[in-house]
């Protein structure tokens, strides 16, 4: 046990520090170093401005000095201004600005040239010179340039997001400062000094993949990266683990990508996540998830420790698709011990499972408005201690075949007026999904949904839906023996209603909801629901399903729901870089229950 | 009478004779040796006796510039705070002076090469994002915007179920953005596959110049889907395998759940 946490540390530190790159590697994206008296980045507006005595190399192997630079890291060109000197491979020359477009290779510069007039004076005279393709030696001279070659941003009032002394920029990739101060309220100029910061705005998606649990507050403190990487601390705060520090690596390659995590890192109860993935063709992608998890505090002994593992493989094929996963789980890590470790329990199971499902398209009937999808496939789950007993067998193996359909209707246009705002739209959806147990058992899912949806100006929009979920676990003539009749009893009352309940329950869920949105600043949604479920919910009767950390229900039908719910949900922009999504529910008393029991808040950057 | 027409002939003949000068509102790149630059790239001469109100002008600051009939500055007035235009810049191009004569350059006419290249840029669009999701979402799902101006952070922009398939956002935009963008349910692993099982390729959006836009997108699937199986979520071991398909059974009972 205690070699995986230097292990890990050693990994940690491998990914963590990436060399940084030579400023004449023209491998990868270019990379511009600036430096200056002052160096502004306007998160905002992808803006990088800096200046007095700026210095800019970049590396192509041209050094610009100036009084001014300004770069749009989205237009990925940059411009220098004021007393400019350019240093290249065919020499030097000053000038009053340079502007050079990375993506289409141009480079454009006011020098001032000194020539030599009739009667014998030198004057400075200036010109225009247009550098293509990196040819420093052949300006084309006097060429027409774009009018907004020199123009400078305007900034307006706006505050920066960061204040430092130099920068590195990875064209169209990163930009990365060191001994800097970062705007901790985000254009409130509230400036606290960090060691370094970088900002990936790649379009590289699998930089941005995180292996963290949800959290109500995340701030991401990324303090090192390049084209390839990113080391990020994140202060969080849930419900479930208050507030916390943890830390993530993200490494990622033109098919291949990876992303480790310690969540909470300053908690007891820790998680290292490894997410990994692999994709060497267009068809098929391997990925794998493994959680790690221990209780300890610091680096001391564990008083738990348990480890799961994802394998997932794709392989794409004509018109539908093959996956196979396997998950591999071991609760717990630490030597058996009867009384435990300081009052935590220790679990010998180490199931496996295995599903091999083939799924085919979406598929359009026809030329109705109807599509279908299909999948079945074949799995196994294991335990050596036994996963069900029935009839007074054990079962450590039950090998599974399951097969489903999905029938729908999108956007079904009741109506024929040209403004949209005048009609009404129908969409439905059936699927049905069954699986066989070699323990004597089959499972159907039934889930018939519609709705009825109406968008009455570009604000407010709503729509009725009424769902239907039928789910049945048939076990023929051990029925029975599975579900045993029975009446609870609840504070001393028989619940008689319960004796009906067999194994096969059908909830049944009617929603209103109306939302308003206003861009992407506000909106707002209200969501009333009622349950007509079988068995009916009695309070105190069916244990609560666990919540997640911020606590969403994480499943959309369970036994003992309430009947009636109401939902406000309120999401803001707070300023240019982060939202608030605060969220609850009102049960209308049930079971002495008013309100979900905290409200559901998020802080988005 | 006839002073008054004298006086008359004077004035006339003194406006006449006065040289004529253009004054332009402009932002300074450069103020050196006898030049002075602005940020259309134009370099004046400027007189050795101009007189520089308000210091002499700096890189980024702002002028309010005068020219002699000559083409010569004659008076600089500096600020830090943009001034009101004045003048048209195009016009005194006429007295910007270039060692090399112009030459043409094919590649102005041509749009810039890309999907934004025959967009005007910089007008205020408002974009409709519309997602069709596979049946399997759940009733109680958020769906989000995830995208390359956002970091790609999973819950950058959410949107709001407007039926039992679809989700929808309005956001407000400038012409000429360009941006990748993927949906899903609020953690990147859940970002949308492609039909084919494989992680889609972001969708790569130009927000055209027109008054309105709408993107409407089909998500497939999910990235967090599987079949038959129970879904492997991060801070989490999973739950014990469980023969019922109810996740919360009374407790304790007669159940095929028992756990030997």
């Amino acid at each position: 046990m205690r070699f995986l946490l230097p292990l890990t540390l050693a990994v940690t530190a491998f990914l963590c520090c990436p060399p940084a790159e030579a400023l004449t590697n023209t491998s990868g994206p270019a990379v511009i170093h600036v430096s200056g008296r002052s160096v502004r980045f306007y998160y905002n507006r992808f803006l990088l401005e800096a200046d007095g005595a700026v210095r800019v190399t970049t590396s192509q192997g041209m050094i610009v000095t100036g009084d001014a630079f300004s770069m749009d890291l989205k237009l990925n060109r940059f411009l220098v201004a004021g007393h400019v000197h350019v240093v290249n491979a065919s020499g030097s020359q000053d000038g009053a600005a340079l502007s050079d477009f990375l993506d289409y290779n141009r480079i454009y510069f006011v020098p001032i040239v000194q020539t030599v007039d009739a009667s014998g004076r030198d004057p400075a005279v200036p010109d225009r010179w247009t550098f293509m393709n990196g040819d420093f030696v052949h300006p084309a001279k006097g060429r027409e340039m774009p009018g907004d070659t020199f123009e400078f941003p305007d900034l307006g009032r706006s505050k920066p997001f960061l204040l430092a002394g130099a920068a590195t920029v990875g064209a169209r990739s990163y930009v990365r400062f060191e001994g800097n101060r970062i705007d901790l309220l985000n254009g409130l100029g509230a400036y606290v000094p960090t060691p370094s910061y970088y900002v990936n705005f790649s379009d590289n998606q699998h930089l941005g993949a995180n292996s963290l649990a949800g959290a109500s507050y995340d701030a991401t403190y990324q303090f090192a990266g390049n084209a390839n990487s990113i080391s990020a601390v994140h202060l969080r705060n849930d419900p479930t683990n208050g507030t916390y520090l943890s830390f993530e690596q993200h490494v990622s390659g033109p098919k291949t990508y990876a992303v480790f995590s310690i969540n909470p890192m300053t908690k007891p109860s820790k998680y290292f996540n490894l997410l990994l993935s692999d994709q060497p063709s267009d068809t098929f992608q391997l990925r794998t998830f493994t959680t790690f998890h221990t209780f300890q505090y610091g680096l001391s002994q564990p008083l738990e420790s348990g480890q799961t593992t994802l394998i997932q493989a794709t392989q794409a094929l004509p018109h539908s698709f093959l996956q196979l996963s396997t998950t591999l789980t071991n609760y717990d890590m630490l030597a058996p011990k009867p009384e435990g470790y300081d009052g935590h329990g220790t679990l010998p199971n180490h199931p496996f499972s295995a599903q091999l499902n083939w799924q085919g398209f979406t598929q359009r009937i026809g030329k109705l408005p109807l599509y279908e999808a299909v999948n079945a496939g074949m799995g196994v789950q294991h335990d050596v201690f036994g996963l069900q007993q029935l009839g007074g067998v054990t079962y450590s193996s039950i090998w599974q075949h399951f097969a489903g359909l999905e029938l729908f209707v999108p956007s079904l246009k009741i109506g024929n007026n040209p403004a949209d705002t005048k009609n009404y739209y129908v969409n439905a959806a059936f699927q049905k999904n069954r699986t066989w147990n070699s323990s004597g058992h089959y499972t159907d899912t039934a889930l018939t949904s519609g709705s009825l949806s109406r968008t009455f100006d570009r604000h407010f929009q709503s729509y009725i839906a009424y769902a239907v979920n039928n789910t049945g676990d048939y076990y023929g003539t051990m029925q029975n023996l599975a579900y045993p009749s029975y009446v609870p009893v609840i504070g001393g009352v028989p619940i008689y209603g319960y004796a009906a309940f067999a194994g096969f329950a059908t909830f049944r869920t009617l929603s209103l909801d109306l939302t308003y949105g206003n861009g992407s600043n506000f909106s707002a949604y209200v969501l009333a629901r009622k349950h007509n479920d079988f068995p009916k919910p009695v309070p105190g009767l069916f244990p609560a399903p666990p919540l997640n950390v911020i606590g969403q229900q994480q499943y959309p039908y369970y036994l003992g729901q309430p009947p009636y719910d109401l939902t406000l949900d309120v999401r803001a922009r707070i300023n240019a870089f982060s939202a608030i999504d605060i969220a609850r529910t009102y049960y209308f008393n049930f079971g002495n229950q008013r309100w979900s029991p905290g409200f559901v808040i998020q802080v988005t950057q | 009478m006839r002073a008054l027409f004298t006086a008359a002939f004077v004035l006339l003949a003194l406006l006449g004779a006065a040289p004529q000068s253009v004054t332009v509102t402009a932002q300074v790149l450069d103020y050196e040796r006898g030049w002075l630059f602005i940020t259309t790239g134009d370099g004046f001469r400027v007189a050795p006796d101009a007189a520089i109100v308000w210091g002499n002008p700096q890189t980024r600051d702002f002028a309010r510039i005068t020219f002699n009939a000559q083409g010569v500055v004659t008076r600089i007035e500096t600020s830090h705070k943009p001034l009101p235009q004045e003048g048209d810049l195009a016009q005194v191009h006429q007295f910007s002076v270039a060692l090399s004569p112009a030459a043409p350059n094919p590649e102005l006419g041509a749009p810039p090469p890309g999907r934004c290249g025959h967009t005007r840029a910089g007008k205020r669009v408002g974009l409709t994002i519309t997602v069709q999701v596979p049946p399997t979402t759940a009733a109680t799902d958020s769906v989000y915007m995830t995208s390359d101006q956002s970091a790609w952070n999973a819950q950058a922009y959410r949107l709001d179920r407007i039926d039992a398939l679809h989700y929808r956002t309005s956001l407000s935009m400038y012409s000429g953005t360009v941006l990748r963008v993927l949906f899903d349910r609020g953690s990147t692993q859940s970002i949308q596959l492609g039909q084919n099982g494989i992680e889609a390729k972001p969708y790569l959006l130009c927000i055209g110049d027109e008054d309105a836009q709408a993107f409407r997108v089909v998500v497939y699937r999910w990235g967090d889907e599987q079949s038959g199986q129970t879904q492997q979520i991060p801070q989490a071991l999973p739950t014990p395998y469980n023969p019922a398909p109810f996740p919360n059974l009374p407790a304790p009972a007669p159940r095929p759940t028992l756990h030997p």
